[in-house]
């Protein structure tokens, strides 16, 4: 019953990276299905992220309840019931404030590695 | 997290199921998509198939993962292990009904008896602080016992109240007995009568009106009082324009002005100097509050007439009050010489309130947390049974990856809810329970009446439910996450056989049961002896088919209407006899007298003279009451206030004051050397009038004409049962005098059971408790010998086989039996010798360590609890050596 294994596949994607990939992709692309969310991160990314696209439904929900993505059940391209999720409007706030925090992250990161010794 | 997050995690609890549907529908709905794209990639079906799979990654770990991220995972974990143990649980009713009626029997008893301690212990009195609040009475400084401890002389109070450092305040009170006048009749009342300041010191607040002020107490005031709740809303119906009405009180010509009513449940303080009165009820609540001051005339300041209350200053103790108060009663002695003889005695008023619920309620909860221990050993004893039973189930899940602490966190949580399920059955025993305690324990334990079954007692069900589980469920709960999969696996068959460690442990449990169970069974043997002890006392007096009532006229002249009355009462048909008496027996009444006897040494001052109940009664008492007369006469019904005083004694007094010569004609003085002495008439056998346990001592009885009291009794002797004849009596009464109060109706029976109430109510617990600690430790000793015997049936099959006799193997299984019995026994009676020490203040003349009580309860156990062997003993005989052998 342990999830120790499980912790692994996690690791994938950096922890909540995925969170912040899935909102971009929502507001670029707007309302879309967990399959197409997973096909365009794939697109992006090209090769560089090892992600098993199950790994977006856990994502979604902790997104959802945090009130930043809403569900609607819609029809998929093969006729089945399936959830569209879009962005709400916390949900570009919160957008904002990952990727200010990112990019903050990233500039300090990169001024480290340019240092010169 | 944010707020909605946390919440939305919670919600995620209740919709489990639904989501759990939603994921499924969306992981679908997302392969059959990675299906279709892939198919057009040019994939063939079955590669297409494969290849969704693929890039979708594990679906069962997601799905975890799923549940872990969107809700509270540990309840999820808990929810669950409790439907697996419903679940389990649910499999074995039997076990189930056996464990929790067991843990029911044990919380129920406990949660009742706490209940008893939580209204009555654990409420304080409704005072602010109380536990700053003293009593300051009064102790001789010779020692001596005070027949009725003396109250306080004004004087003498309000000097400490201006000086005493450790004593902030002080208010004086004394008890009040009156009668309402009403209009349809008059009913009695019991008031304190009190000092302005008295409610600043205790301090309570009127729900209604104003306190008393300083100026309510001046000659010229006009007279006010003050209510009680309880008699505000019996009484006036809670009338809230109640101010400014006003009552008649019989004593009084001018009636008082109500100005203020007090808040619930305030009850007297101990007024010791009037205990003896008939109508003294310290745990009553208060009717009604009339104030006083001393005044300043000298001859009143000095009258002995106040008990007194204070407040601590902050940081005093009572012990350091004692010692101030002390030194100034010294020096007030010093200076005046009638202060001399008494000092003060400081208690906290707290320590007084619970004396007596404490006596016997402390020790009835330590008898009902040992019936608990007993059941929480039976219920361990079956859960690890069970668990031993279940040693391939646990294999299995080990084996399929539970590890030890799921094991663990599944039987503690299936003896969790074993013990939950007995503390709400238990709870629920508790609160009838109490209901009958309220009905056969009234006199035994103070202020009974104020106990409600409330929170406190369901959460405490609820604390005691969880002590049960981790006593009866841990160990078990530990053992089942110990056990070596692969070993059980490997054994062949179901085993429902112990091994020898288990075995040692079972027969620890169950001796220490037998031992608890000696405990109660010494104590309610004690209590059960005690009891037939008294039966047999020689008490004197007899008190069958005697009606008793308490009578008093109002607005009447008492001695015309007590003479008609009792005439009339006589000739009314089923009447035998009739008489009044002050000082009925075991009322707790009597009229404590200085008493100078003839041919005895003068005393230097009244106070160090001996002191000896008076009791004030009319011809014909003794022969209602079956007291023969050794020598003399009777009193007739012209020894009144025309005639010489006369006086009868009892046999005690005869023997203590006048060995050796005739006591008929010998002269006592009741009310001071200055006036007429009484000449002894007659001597009476003795009676235990005090106390049925204690011998008869020294007693003075006048006649009632020639000593009339206001409050007392009328007996009556029926011909049919008493109480049939209570309404006759009482109409002829009214038919004298309509505003006759009548009051206490009881028959002589009664009054001497109250008089035994709470030895009784001890004595009925202890034997209800024993019995139950009994019927659960015969269950255990049954099921542990059962165990065994299964356990050893490879054993008993071989005795068998190389030539033991049946008789033999019965005898070897009720020597097992015997041995855990009587080290059991052993031990409990060193435990009883320790533990009856508790119950010695209910004993009577028995002792807490009586051997023939220890001994004959030790016999009777051991008796029943073989009996308890035999059932096993006869399954060891019919173990069959062929059938077992050849399993091998």
């Amino acid at each position: 019953m342990s999830n120790n294994d499980m912790s692994k596949q996690r690791t994938d994607v950096p922890y909540g990276t995925l969170d912040l990939l899935i909102l971009k992709t929502l507001e670029t692309m707007g309302e879309m299905n967990g399959y197409r969310i997973a096909r365009r991160i794939e697109q992006v990314s090209g090769n560089a992220l090892k992600l098993s696209q199950g790994a977006i439904y856990p994502a979604l929900i902790r997104l959802e309840q945090e009130g930043w993505i809403r569900a609607r059940w819609g029809i998929s391209e093969t006729n089945r019931k399936v959830k569209f999720y879009s962005l709400t409007k916390a949900g570009k706030k919160q957008l904002e404030a990952e990727v200010q925090k990112w990019e903050q992250a990233n500039a300090l990161v990169a001024r480290f590695l340019e240092a010169v010794p | 997290m944010s707020w909605r997050g946390r919440i939305e995690r919670f919600l995620a609890l209740a919709r489990k199921r639904r989501l759990d549907r939603e994921l499924e529908a969306e992981v679908e709905a997302h392969l059959e998509m990675a299906e279709r794209d892939a198919r057009e990639a040019g994939l063939s079906a079955e590669e297409a198939r494969w290849a969704a799979r693929r890039s979708f990654g594990g679906i069962e770990q997601m799905k975890e993962d799923h549940r872990d991220r969107r809700s509270v995972r540990w309840i999820e974990t808990a929810v669950r292990d409790f439907r697996i143990a419903v679940r389990t649980l649910g499999r074995a009713p039997g076990f189930v009904v056996v464990v929790v009626l067991t843990l029911a029997l044990g919380i129920g008893a406990t949660a009742a008896v706490f209940s008893l301690i939580q209204g009555v212990l654990l409420t304080p009195p409704p005072y602010k602080d109380p536990e700053q609040l003293v009593l300051i009475s009064s102790a001789r400084t010779d020692d001596q016992r005070q027949e009725r401890p003396r109250p306080w002389p004004a004087a003498q109070w309000l000097e400490w109240q201006r000086e005493a450092k450790s004593v902030q305040s002080i208010a004086a009170y004394r008890w009040m007995f009156n009668f309402l006048i009403l209009p349809d009749r008059v009913e009695s009342f019991e008031a304190m009568v009190v000092t302005p300041e008295y409610f600043s010191v205790v301090g309570l607040e009127p729900v209604l009106g104003r306190k008393f002020v300083a100026s309510d107490t001046t000659p010229s005031a006009a007279p006010v009082l003050l209510i009680g709740y309880e008699l505000w809303q019996r009484r006036f119906g809670g009338n809230p324009n109640i101010l400014g009405q006003s009552v008649r009180v019989s004593s009084q010509e001018a009636p008082f002005e109500i100005i203020g009513v007090m808040p619930p449940g305030v009850r007297f303080l101990p007024a010791p100097n009037v205990a003896q009165e008939p109508n003294y009820d310290v745990n009553a609540l208060v009717d009604m509050w009339i104030p006083f001051a001393p005044g300043s005339d000298p001859a009143e300041l000095k009258r002995p007439r106040w008990n007194i209350v204070g407040r601590l200053a902050p940081g005093f103790t009572p012990e350091q009050a004692q010692a101030e108060l002390s030194l100034l009663a010294q020096r007030q002695a010093r200076a005046d010489r009638d202060f001399a003889g008494f000092t003060p005695r400081v208690r906290s008023l707290t320590s007084e309130y619970n004396h007596d619920g404490e006596r016997i309620l402390l020790p009835l909860f330590g008898a009902a947390a040992l019936v608990l221990l007993i059941a929480c050993g039976n219920v361990a004893a079956l859960l690890l049974v069970r668990g031993l039973g279940r040693q391939r189930e646990y294999a299995v899940r080990a084996a399929l990856g539970v590890g030890r602490a799921g094991l663990f966190r599944q039987a503690s949580t299936e003896s969790l809810l074993l013990a939950l399920a007995g503390g709400a059955i238990g709870t629920g025993l508790a609160l009838g329970v109490v209901r009958a305690f309220q009905l056969i324990g009234g006199h035994a334990i103070p202020r009974l009446d104020t106990v409600t079954t409330g929170w406190p007692v369901l959460l405490f069900g609820l604390v005691l439910a969880l002590i049960a589980a981790t006593l009866a469920g841990l160990f078990p709960a530990w053992r089942a996450s110990r056990f070596d999969p692969n070993a059980v696996l490997k054994g062949a068959g179901p085993r429902s056989t112990v091994g020898r460690g288990e075995r040692r442990l079972l027969r620890a449990v169950t001796m220490a049961q037998v031992a608890l169970t000696l405990v109660l069974l010494a104590g309610a043997g004690l209590l059960i002896r005690t009891m037939i002890n008294i039966a047999n006392a020689p008490s004197g007096y007899d008190t069958s088919r005697i009606l008793t009532m308490s009578v008093t006229s109002v607005q009447m002249s008492q001695a015309d209407f007590h003479r008609r009355a009792l005439e009339r009462v006589q000739a009314l048909p089923g009447v035998e006899c009739a008489a009044y008496a002050w000082g009925v027996p075991l009322t707790g009444n009597s009229w404590p007298m200085r008493v100078i006897i003839e041919g005895q040494p003068v005393p230097a001052s009244a106070k160090e003279a001996t002191e000896l109940p008076l009791r004030s009664i009319t011809s014909g008492y003794f022969e209602m009451l079956g007291m023969p007369l050794i020598e003399g006469r009777d009193f007739r019904p012209n020894d009144d206030d025309h005639a010489p005083p006369v006086a009868i004694v009892n046999q005690a007094f005869a023997e203590r004051y006048f060995p050796h010569t005739t006591t008929l004609g010998k002269k006592i003085w009741l009310l001071g050397p200055d006036k007429p002495p009484n000449t002894i008439v007659g001597v009476v056998a003795n009676g235990r009038t005090d106390d049925l346990t204690r011998r008869a001592t020294p007693e003075i009885y006048g006649s009632f004409w020639q000593y009339p009291a206001y409050s007392k009794h009328l007996l009556i002797r029926t011909k049919a049962e008493p109480l049939s004849m209570a309404s006759a009596v009482e109409s002829a009464l009214r038919a004298v005098n309509p505003y006759v109060a009548v009051e206490h109706v009881k028959t002589f029976d009664q009054i001497r059971n109250d008089s035994l109430a709470s030895r009784r109510f001890a004595m009925q617990l202890l034997v209800g408790f024993a019995a139950v600690g009994c019927l659960l430790t015969l269950v255990g000793i049954y099921g542990v010998l059962s165990l065994s015997v299964a356990s050893r049936q490879h054993e008993l099959a071989i005795r068998t086989a190389v030539g033991a006799e049946y008789r033999d193997i019965r005898n070897l299984i009720i020597l097992d039996g015997f041995g855990l019995i009587g080290s059991g026994v052993a031990a409990g009676l060193g435990g009883a010798l320790v533990l009856s020490r508790v119950l010695r203040s209910f004993l009577y003349q028995v002792e807490p360590n009586d051997p023939a009580t220890l001994v004959a309860v030790a016999m009777i156990f051991i008796g029943v609890a073989l009996l308890a062997c035999w059932a096993p003993a006869q399954r060891a005989t019919r173990v069959d050596p062929m059938k077992i052998l050849r399993c091998e």
